[in-house]
């Protein structure tokens, strides 16, 4: 059987092998307590595994005695996530536009990134903190917390789509002698649609989750209630809310999941 | 040849009819280095249907748009009809393009939206900014969008979602888009690379209806040298950015195609042999 | 315009429209709702009115004269947060990779998918914050607490992630490996990571950015990092030293998104097929 002259076979485990290095020697220095890494305590699991195990018995007895007084906090939630996500929705389709580079070839591109960069990188916990601090408890920090959110998130998500979608169409458009605004109206919108839907869904699903938070810092919702049976240790009564907080997120994500459906 | 044209604001007054092309000494380097047009100069007369043939990487998809000035000319001048392409930017760049339609070898088309607005794309020279963002449509866009679409046969999907059409379908729309321009030059680069040998004979046979009925001038990129023959009358062969052939397209043989490829003529370069 | 028609430019019978009820309907529906919302919030218009000029007062508190003494400090608890970020990244994403592979459509029965669907569901549902309360019972108020927080929050929306990157990969490269007889790991190997991975990875590494944030937030309950001093400093209001703060989350956020996500464009890059490179 004569030998076949197989072409060199490109070697790929070089790079694997440094990117494998590179995750290794950062979480090397992340877990070094000498290093001012954290210390990865396995030893305190072992000792003290059956506290949690307690917690998690005590709220396996649920204390549905809590569940009158969750109506209103969780409408209030519910209602925060709404209008935050409208209000988020409703500013996030032209900001996408602006800050994806086919739809938005000029520079301004670039400010209009960086602008929403800096949105992004604050927690939504610090605007909460922040923002009930400046203009008070209630709902209204709440919903500019949840706005603030949900434009990082979907105006990031869906430029990142438009800059990685085929945008051939658009050399059509300018080949008609269309404004890129025209362009973008016409065609760039209605392609965008299905990942802004679904974006602008994802982010009314985060924010049940995040709304439900925003209470412990006085920014309205259920988060409240969390707070106060927390700290009177009602573990059953904790696990109620938790209960029904997942209900209205999977409800939500199951209505939202039938939506995106629809969007394609 | 070195007295300009005109680039007067009475263009839209101009006769109605079709536009002559003029390439002058045209030089295309692109920021890379890469040299795709060196010192090429050519005239199309008005209503002539024209091919540009030569292998990729010839330069003809770079030729076809320094006409509409999507690729800048790096020296040398480009006239179509009154403009001064080479000399034009921002309104008056559109206005050009709005009189000079063009079609793509892969469609163009936004597939997510309706075929009535990829059509629509061809009125926007027609059309202010803040029109188009109110989503207002005129009753005259509308009906030069139907009949458009009604000339290539695609009415009745006009409400239909672009992406949901055929390759062929695809371009007719492509075609319908470039033709409610009402463009007095028609250009297309390599129309029916991406379509099957029936459906590609039928989009050239709307091409040169197009040329006829309407007597627009059309300029088309084709890498399929009996294509070339039976559609067009005059042909021109880039070779590596250079013109190295200008004249009839019929008489055209082998001998002068195995020039403009340089290389022997192989089986892919015919429809009918590659299929 | 007219004027320039050309004449075979006519008047042709279109197709009457498709009727748009249903998706008025639906916009109707929907706005009403955020209407009804936003009416029930009982939101004070004044104190809407009133609010860019609170906004502006505390943004020059925080900013016009920060308190750069606080600097050093609030580097050093900001890299506790990042600690944080990668091991419950590190952590998340080995688990929800290992748990979002059989969660996905076609690769295993509806009887392995469907509980650790509900297991990605109830996770989602749980904030981090209420997932640290029950952990630091056992570790304590350490930042370890923070990194399992992370992990075992981050595996709900990055094993739906998962799974979802999977099921969008082709289905023929997988059909191929099955029809040529090959096992659930190979399938996974062979038909379906090469198409998923770049994808999965650039994920991992948006979920080490989403948990850079998350990790500041974990502060709050007291287990370390830049949270803590966060909620410290606004409840005594000493606003220049929040400026501070403020200022280091965001250039280290974005210094951490930047490198990251010049790595995951590297990632995908390959991936992408088409590049219009002409295009004015």
């Amino acid at each position: 059987m004569t030998s076949l002259p197989v072409p060199r076979r490109p070697r790929s485990w070089p790079r694997v092998a440094a990117v494998v290095a590179v995750i290794a020697a950062i979480t090397a220095v992340t877990v070094t307590p000498a290093l001012g890494g954290i210390r990865v305590d396995l030893g305190a699991i072992a000792r003290n595994w059956h506290y949690g195990a307690h917690h998690l018995a005590q709220m396996a007895q649920l204390d549905f005695s809590i569940l009158p007084r969750t109506a209103k906090p969780l409408l209030e939630t519910l209602e925060m996530a709404v209008v935050g996500a409208a209000v988020a929705a409703a500013l996030a389709l032209p900001l996408s536009l602006w800050a994806a580079r086919p739809t938005n070839p000029g520079p301004s591109r670039r400010a209009v990134r960086a602008v929403l960069n800096v949105v992004r990188s604050v927690p939504d916990l610090v605007y909460a903190t922040l923002l009930v601090a400046m203009v008070g408890v209630g709902a209204l920090p709440g919903v500019l917390t949840l706005v603030l959110f949900d434009l990082g998130v979907v105006v990031k998500l869906v430029s990142e789509a438009i800059d990685s979608a085929d945008s051939s169409y658009m050399e059509a458009g300018h080949a008609a002698g269309g404004t890129q605004t025209q362009i973008n109206r016409l065609t760039a919108a209605p392609q965008a649609w299905p990942a802004y839907g679904s974006q602008v869904l994802y982010s009314l699903e985060l924010n049940v989750r995040i709304s439900a938070v925003l209470g412990l810092v006085g920014a309205g919702g259920i988060g409240r209630l969390i707070d106060e049976v927390r700290g009177f240790y009602r573990y059953g009564a904790l696990a109620v809310i938790i209960l029904e907080i997942l209900v209205v997120v999977i409800a939500i994500e199951v209505a939202s999941n039938v939506l995106r459906k629809r969007l394609r | 040849m070195t007295e300009r044209l005109a680039t007067a604001p009475g263009a839209a007054q101009a006769a109605s009819g079709p536009w002559p092309l003029r390439l002058s000494d045209v030089t295309v380097r692109y920021p890379n280095g890469t040299v795709a047009l060196r010192n090429v100069s050519l005239s199309v007369a008005p209503g002539e249907m024209v091919s540009v043939v030569g292998l990729s990487g010839s330069g003809k998809s770079t030729l076809i748009r320094t006409l509409n000035g999507l690729v800048p000319v790096t020296s040398g001048h480009v006239e179509v009809g009154p403009y001064a392409v080479d000399e034009l930017r921002g309104r008056r760049l559109r206005q050009l393009r709005g009189s000079v339609g063009m079609i793509f070898q892969g469609f163009n088309l936004a597939d997510r939206t309706s075929v009535y607005n990829n059509v629509l794309v061809g009125r926007f020279s027609h059309t202010p900014t803040w029109r188009t963002l109110l989503g207002l449509v005129g009753h005259d866009d509308r009906d030069v969008v139907m009949a458009a679409l009604d000339s290539v046969g695609m009415l009745e999907k006009v409400w239909g979602r672009a992406g949901a059409l055929s390759g062929g379908q695809k371009q007719r729309v492509a075609i319908a888009r470039a033709l409610s321009q009402e463009p007095r030059v028609m250009l297309a680069d390599e129309p029916v690379a991406s379509l099957d040998p029936p459906t590609a004979h039928a989009v050239m046979s709307d091409l040169r209806r197009i040329n006829s009925e309407r007597g627009l001038t059309v300029l088309v990129n084709l890498h399929l040298m009996d294509l070339a023959r039976q559609y067009t009358t005059r042909m021109i062969g880039l070779r590596g950015g250079e013109l190295v052939y200008d004249g009839p397209a019929a008489p055209a043989d082998d001998a002068v195609f195995e020039e403009i490829y340089g290389r022997p003529i192989q089986a892919r370069d015919t429809l009918e042999r590659s299929s | 315009m007219t004027a320039t028609l050309p004449a075979t430019t006519r008047v042709v019978a279109a197709p009457a429209r498709p009727s748009r009820l249903p998706v008025r309907a639906a916009q109707l529906v929907a706005g009403a709702v955020v209407l009804a919302a936003l009416v029930h919030l009982r939101i004070g218009w004044s104190d809407l009115a009133a609010l860019p000029g609170a906004l502006g007062h505390y943004l020059v508190l925080m900013f016009a004269h920060p308190n750069w003494a606080k600097l050093p400090y609030a580097l050093q608890q900001t890299w506790v947060s990042v600690q944080m970020a990668w091991v419950g990244a590190l952590l998340g994403v080995v688990v929800s990779t290992i748990l979002g592979i059989p969660a996905a459509q076609g690769v295993s029965p509806l009887w392995v998918r469907l509980p650790l669907r509900g297991l990605f569901a109830v996770l989602r549902a749980v904030p981090e914050v209420i997932i640290a309360i029950v952990i630091l019972t056992v570790t304590g108020l350490t930042p370890f607490t923070g990194a399992l927080a992370l992990t075992i929050g981050g595996i709900g929306t990055h094993g739906k992630w998962t799974y979802e990157t999977i099921e969008a990969v082709p289905t023929g490269t997988a059909e191929a490996v099955r029809a040529a007889g090959g096992s659930l790991l190979e399938v996974a190997r062979w038909g379906l990571w090469p198409a998923a991975a770049p994808e999965l990875m650039s994920l991992a590494l948006y979920r080490f950015e989403i948990n850079v944030r998350t990790s500041a937030i974990l502060g709050l309950i007291g287990v370390g990092g830049v949270g803590d001093l966060l909620t410290g400093y606004t409840q005594y209001r000493q606003w220049d030293a929040v400026g501070v703060l403020v200022i280091v989350v965001v250039v280290v956020t974005m210094l951490i998104d930047a490198a990251s996500g010049a790595i995951r464009r590297r990632i995908m890059g390959g991936a992408r097929t088409r590049v219009v490179d002409r295009t004015v």
